[in-house]
Parts: C-alpha cells; sequence; structure tokens
C-alpha cells in the first residue's frame, strides 16, 4: 500500500506538470479552435528563461541554501518562467497567427504555422544555447529532503513543488476566466466571436492576453520541469505531446477538463505500468509506460468522444 | 461539429509533426572541404589527396561522445598531415548520424557518394552501425569502429568491419563479477537500445551464472521521469544495481534515484561514462562505478602525449572514445598508406590492408579475426568511479576489491 502511494505522488507530481501545459493548449483552442503547436517551445523556452535567471543570482553548482532561500529561487524561477513563457507566446501570436487570420488564412495555415515556429524556436534554442542535454540547474537543495514522511510514504521538494504551485496557478485560472472582466471576454470569444466583438469586446486584444495567460502557465512548469529533470532545446517535444493528449482527454477547450486531464495522466502513468507495487516483476512494466497512456486515451475517447469533460471553454466556468 | 472537424485536424497534424520530428533535422555538418578533392574517382595519384569519414552524434542529446572522437579523428589526421611522411594528404569528411539508427542511412550515404573516402571511423553507436555496416560493405568502405560496443555485430560478418577494442560481452561479464562480489541481488536496467540491452543482458547473465537474485527493466531511452524505475528499485530491496543505457538519460536516472533514497551501489557501462553525465548527474552522481572497455586517457602512461596534444588542440581533456578514435584513424591511416605502397590506392586495397593491420596503440595491441573484431580475450576491461562528480579510472576490473 506504502508502495502504491509512493507512486501516487509521483504521479501526482508528474500530472501537475501535464495539467499546466494542457491549459495553455486548451485556452488558445477555446478562443481560435487552434491547437497551438508551438506551445511545447513556450514550455521550453521558460525552462531556459528561468535557468539564465536563475544560473545568474544563484550561481552553478551546489549551494544548499536556507528555507527562505530555496522559496525566494522557487519564487523567482516560477516568475521568470511565467514572463518568459508569456513574451515568447505573445510574440508568436503576433508573429505567426494575426497576419493569418487578419488574411482570414484556412485554419490547417495556422497549423502549419504552429509546427513551423516549434521547429524553429527549438532549433533556435539549440543553437543559442548547447544541443547537449547538460543544462542543469543549480542545486539549490537537498533533493532527498523529505517534507512529509508518513510510515513508508515521503514526499521529497522537487515533487511537492509541481503539485502545490500548479494547484495554486490552476485555482487562479478558474478564479481569472469565472469572476473578472477579462475572464468574461476569454469566455465571450471562446462561445461566440462575432456576437462578442458586437458586445464591445477586443478579439485581437483578448487573444493576446489569452497567449499570454497560457504561456505564462507553460513557462512557469518549464521551469519546474526544469529543475525535476533537465533543461534542453528539445526538452518541450515529449511533454507537448503528453500535455496536448492530457488536454484531449479531459475535452479540449475545458479549463477544468485539462486540470482534471493533466492529472489522470500523470497518475495513470505512474501507476498503471509499475502494478503491483513493491514486488518485483510488473505486469506491465515501466518501458510500457507511453503505451498505457495513449491506450487509455483511446479508450476514454472511444466512450465519451469529447473527453472526460466535454468540450467548450465558454460553457466550463 | 466544426470545432470536431479541427480536432480532427489538429490530430493528423499531430501525426505529421511526429512524422517530421522523426525524419527531421538529419543534416550535417560538413568538415574542412571535404568533398574538395572528390574530382579524384579512382582513387587518385600518388602525392594525392585521400578522404576519410566519420560517423557519429555531432548533434543532439548523445553529441557528447560523437564530439570525443571526432576529436580524436581530427587530431590523428592533423598530426599525420603536419608529419608529412604519408605521401599523401588526408581530408576528414564528417557525417552526423544523432547516434540514431533511422538516420544513420542518410549519414553514411553522404559518405559513401564521396569517391574519394577510403575508410570509416565510426559510427559511434551501435544501432547505427548494425543499421549501415552492410552499406558501408557493398560500397567496399572499410569500417574501422571505435566506440560501437555491441557483442552481436561480429556475429553478422559484415564484410569491411573492424573493431578495436573489447565489447559488451567482455564488458558485461567483467562488469557482471565485480557486482556479484558485492551484492546478493542485483536490479539490471537497460535502455531498449541495441548497445543498453546487449550489455545489461550480459551483465544479467553473468550474475546468474554467479547465483545473484537479478531482476530485469526496461526503461525507454526517451524517458524524462525515472521516479517510477527509481521507486521500483528501492522497493525491491536491491543492493545493487545496473544501467545499460547513454550518459545524458544516465544522469537523470542518478538524480532520480537519489531523490528515491536508494543506498546500495550504482553501475553502468560505457555508454554513460562520460562529461555529461558528471555534470548532469551532479552530487546524485557520486560514487557510480562505470565498467569500460576503453582507458582512461587522462591517467594511462601510453597515453600521455596523446592526452597532452588533444588538451592543447581542443582545450579539454579527452574524453571517452577519444583514444580509440585515435588508434583507429592510426590504423585507417597506416592502411591507406600501405596500399598506396603496395600499388593503386582504392577500397578494397585500403580494407585488405585493416584486416592484416598489427598495430600497437596507445589503447593496447590491435588486431582482427577473421569476423574483425579484437580477438576474443584480448583488451583489458577497466572500472571507473564518479568520485566528486569527475570519474576516474579505477583500473583493471578484474583486480578491482
Amino acid at each position: 500500500m506504502t508502495d502504491f502511494l509512493n507512486f501516487l505522488v509521483a504521479g501526482l507530481s508528474r500530472g501537475s506538470m501535464y495539467a499546466l501545459i494542457a491549459l495553455g493548449y486548451t485556452l488558445v483552442y477555446g478562443v481560435l479552435q487552434l491547437i497551438n503547436f508551438a506551445h511545447s517551445e513556450v514550455f521550453m523556452s521558460g525552462a531556459f528563461g528561468s535557468l539564465i535567471i536563475i544560473n545568474t543570482v544563484v550561481g552553478r553548482g551546489t549551494h544548499t541554501l536556507p528555507w527562505y532561500g530555496v522559496v525566494g529561487v522557487l519564487l523567482l524561477g516560477l516568475l521568470s518562467g511565467a514572463i518568459t513563457g508569456a513574451i515568447v507566446a505573445w510574440t508568436l501570436e503576433r508573429v505567426a497567427y494575426r497576419p493569418l487570420r487578419r488574411r482570414g488564412a484556412p485554419k490547417l495555415a495556422f497549423l502549419i504555422s504552429a509546427i513551423g515556429m516549434s521547429f524553429f524556436l527549438s532549433e533556435l534554442a539549440g543553437k543559442m544555447f548547447n544541443r547537449l542535454n547538460d543544462n542543469n540547474f543549480p542545486l539549490y537543495f537537498s533533493p532527498n529532503r523529505h517534507i512529509l514522511h508518513l510510515g513508508g510514504v515521503y514526499v521529497t521538494l522537487p515533487q511537492l513543488v509541481p503539485i502545490v504551485s500548479a494547484l495554486l496557478m490552476m485555482v487562479f485560472l478558474d478564479r481569472l476566466v469565472s469572476k473578472t472582466k477579462l475572464g468574461r471576454s476569454i469566455r465571450g470569444v471562446a462561445e461566440d466571436a462575432p456576437t462578442a466583438a458586437l458586445m464591445g469586446i477586443d478579439i485581437d486584444k483578448t487573444i493576446a492576453r489569452t497567449f499570454i495567460i497560457g504561456g505564462a502557465l507553460g513557462g512557469a512548469a518549464g521551469f519546474l520541469f526544469g529543475t525535476a529533470f533537465t533543461v534542453s532545446n528539445t526538452m518541450g517535444f515529449i511533454p507537448g505531446v503528453k500535455a496536448f493528449a492530457a488536454a484531449v482527454l479531459g475535452g479540449i477547450g475545458n479549463i477544468r477538463g485539462a486540470m482534471l486531464g493533466g492529472l489522470t495522466l500523470g497518475m495513470i502513468e505512474a501507476i498503471v505500468p509499475t502494478a503491483p507495487w513493491g514486488s518485483n516483476h510488473a505486469w506491465i512494466g515501466i518501458q510500457w509506460t507511453d503505451a498505457v497512456a495513449f491506450v487509455v486515451l483511446v479508450l476514454v475517447l472511444m466512450f465519451r468522444p469529447t473527453g472526460l469533460l466535454g468540450e467548450r471553454l465558454g460553457r466550463s466556468a | 461539429m466544426r470545432t470536431r472537424s479541427i480536432a480532427h485536424i489538429g490530430a493528423l497534424s499531430l501525426i505529421g509533426a511526429l512524422a517530421l520530428a522523426g525524419c527531421g533535422s538529419s543534416n550535417s555538418s560538413t568538415a574542412t572541404g571535404g568533398l574538395t578533392s572528390g574530382s579524384s574517382g579512382t582513387g587518385g595519384t600518388s602525392g594525392g589527396t585521400y578522404t576519410i569519414g566519420f560517423e557519429g552524434p555531432l548533434s543532439g542529446t548523445n553529441a557528447q561522445l560523437g564530439i570525443n572522437e571526432v576529436n580524436g579523428v581530427t587530431l590523428a589526421v592533423n598530426q599525420a598531415n603536419a608529419a608529412g611522411n604519408l605521401g599523401f594528404t588526408v581530408k576528414l569528411v564528417k557525417s552526423d548520424d544523432q547516434g540514431d539508427p533511422a538516420k544513420a542511412p542518410a549519414a553514411a550515404s553522404k559518405i559513401i557518394q564521396n569517391t574519394n573516402v577510403m575508410g570509416v571511423i565510426g559510427p559511434s553507436f551501435s544501432g547505427a552501425t548494425l543499421a549501415v555496416a552492410k552499406n558501408y560493405g557493398s560500397a567496399g568502405i572499410t569500417i574501422v569502429n571505435p566506440s560501437a560496443s555491441d557483442g552481436t555485430i561480429q556475429t553478422h560478418h559484415f564484410p569491411t568491419w573492424h573493431r578495436i577494442f573489447p565489447n559488451d560481452y567482455a564488458e558485461g561479464p567483467a562488469a557482471g563479477d565485480f557486482l556479484a562480489r558485492h551484492a546478493k541481488k542485483v536490479f539490471v536496467v537497460n535502455d531498449l537500445s541495441a548497445y543498453g540491452a546487449g550489455v545489461a543482458g550480459a551483465v544479467a547473465k553473468e550474475l546468474k551464472k554467479k547465483g545473484v537474485t537479478v531482476v530485469t527493466q526496461g526503461v525507454d531511452a526517451k524517458t524524462t521521469d525515472y521516479g517510477p524505475i527509481s521507486q521500483t528499485i528501492v522497493n525491491s530491496g536491491a543492493q545493487a544495481m545496473f544501467y545499460g543505457g547513454y550518459d545524458a538519460q544516465g544522469a537523470l536516472f542518478a538524480k532520480a534515484l537519489s531523490a528515491a533514497g536508494y543506498k546500495g551501489i550504482a553501475m553502468a557501462g560505457n555508454g554513460v561514462k562520460d562529461s555529461v553525465f558528471e555534470t548532469g548527474a551532479g552530487a546524485a552522481g557520486v560514487g557510480w562505478y562505470f565498467s569500460c572497455g576503453c582507458q582512461d586517457a587522462t591517467v594511462a602512461p601510453s597515453a600521455k602525449q596523446f592526452t597532452a596534444d588533444y588538451k592543447a588542440a581542443f582545450k579539454t581533456d579527452p574524453g571517452t572514445y577519444s583514444s580509440e578514435a585515435y588508434d583507429a584513424t592510426n590504423i585507417l591511416l597506416a592502411a591507406i598508406k600501405k596500399a598506396a605502397a603496395a600499388g593503386t590506392v582504392t577500397r578494397s586495397a585500403v580494407n585488405d590492408a585493416v584486416n592484416q593491420t598489427d598495430y600497437q596503440g596507445i589503447t593496447g595491441h590491435i588486431t582482427f579475426s577473421a569476423d574483425g573484431d579484437l580477438p576474443v580475450g584480448e583488451g583489458t576491461v577497466n572500472l571507473f568511479q564518479d568520485k566528486n562528480q569527475k570519474i576516474v579510472g579505477l583500473g583493471d576490473i578484474t583486480k578491482a576489491k
């Protein structure tokens, strides 16, 4: 049982990151009916942005900081990741999508543009930094420090940080979309853009802000992923595909769906292939993790074609 | 309905993106004008220019191994050209396969199509070697392999393939013996690549022979989250673990193992033994052991001059397989020289000369058996350990305590 719970914690931590990235896909899909495939590179940019800032402030190598230092670094990392992500996402919208929208390009053109930007950003990062997989955050806390230790279940700092920060950001986003004026205009554009425009909502501004919000969440996720694993110019691809799957699993365009989909996918990945937990021979085996995740996705879509919570941003919040 | 059809387009284009990512960016970087002398198609006259190829990962996550090797090759070529006693000039053409079997054929054909190429150093990786050794063979280009350690390559009897160091089947049992001296239960993990599965399989086989309980699992090399497998290892109560895979993934694995509270012995094959592991794993990698059919050029007495030259040329210490690549290049150059002395330099004449190699290099004494491999029992497997985030040689693994 304790083994199961340990895997569950690992899955929640992974799922929180998927959920944060998935929100970026789902928000943009909500307002534009566009899968922003360059979002995985927004995530990657956030990781590099925070890496540069933190390496400048803390320095490379190992500097075990006191607790307030750790909190400071975490806040700085989340903030710098979010700002970088927001800037990249906003630029992306201005450069790759808005000109197409102005000219009334077909939806397919947006997708090609998105894929092109994705390759461009990934290769640009490879050119600017190096292509090796050795960009690492300084080790500013002991990764083995257990925050909680109940029986055999333990939670380490690198596991807890994504869960807590993702939860806070998701609650904040949920409130933002359902309670504020900006949120109302996002929902308005998502539900019916021409009518929203007639009601005095500036569509371009709303879309740009949606990209900024999604980019900030993705960039912050990039920081969390980078501290837990590694930073490289190709780091965005797999989490990006997984988060897209998570968004579809929860119901694309649905904010709470993306959160639920991300957490579900993360937990399925951690729990299903490792069953029965704690014994020597797993029934499925960890090498089948990706297969398990996508089989579950297919099964869910067979019985609920619009995902767990259904599509449409407008209706959800 | 409108939104649904767009979701379909999304799914389709996702597949497209995956396909593009799969075959995209397999481009390669050309070395110092490798194609300039391509006019002399039949091999040129004596005193002319001959080209040798290098195929290995020069970009991507495994690029460090390729860079270690290409530096060794470049050093050997530059030294030979500077000494001027070959009777001809050597050029190097580099081809980047990213260590990926899927990208290796394109990288190989770039070398094969250059008619002035007389031999190739590489491919660095076992999977890539298995994918293209036949192509080089049918083009008649001799292959001198400095690092592809899979223990099955020689069984394919590729016509022009040679390897200058002991393979996984020599490295694996040695590593297994070492672990059997320290543990009663060992968890063996591999990255499902030709090399990783090969070395891990050889370790597991040897451990079982010694009566050690073995648990094996595979983890795909694209994984970033080694949390679940680390947790599984800790739960299993194994006193030691062995990882067959490559450096960047090994570093992530080391960090996850440390976070999961693993206290036992951690060991990996030669693919992990690299500076990418040192910096990537950081403190989490300290204490890891490595087996390698290679030498530590920075401590081996025979490689003192090489290490100094390498450092002067590239401002860094030689890495894993730098000295092997250097030896392999010198073997190839000696073969071209021999062919030139005997008459015309053709691809097949060079291959014949490589077959007859009897060479004392900085990594040891090198000859080739009929299957192209180093003769069984030749070569030494060394033990290495990460001490203070620096991998140092501990000497012959059979003598290690």
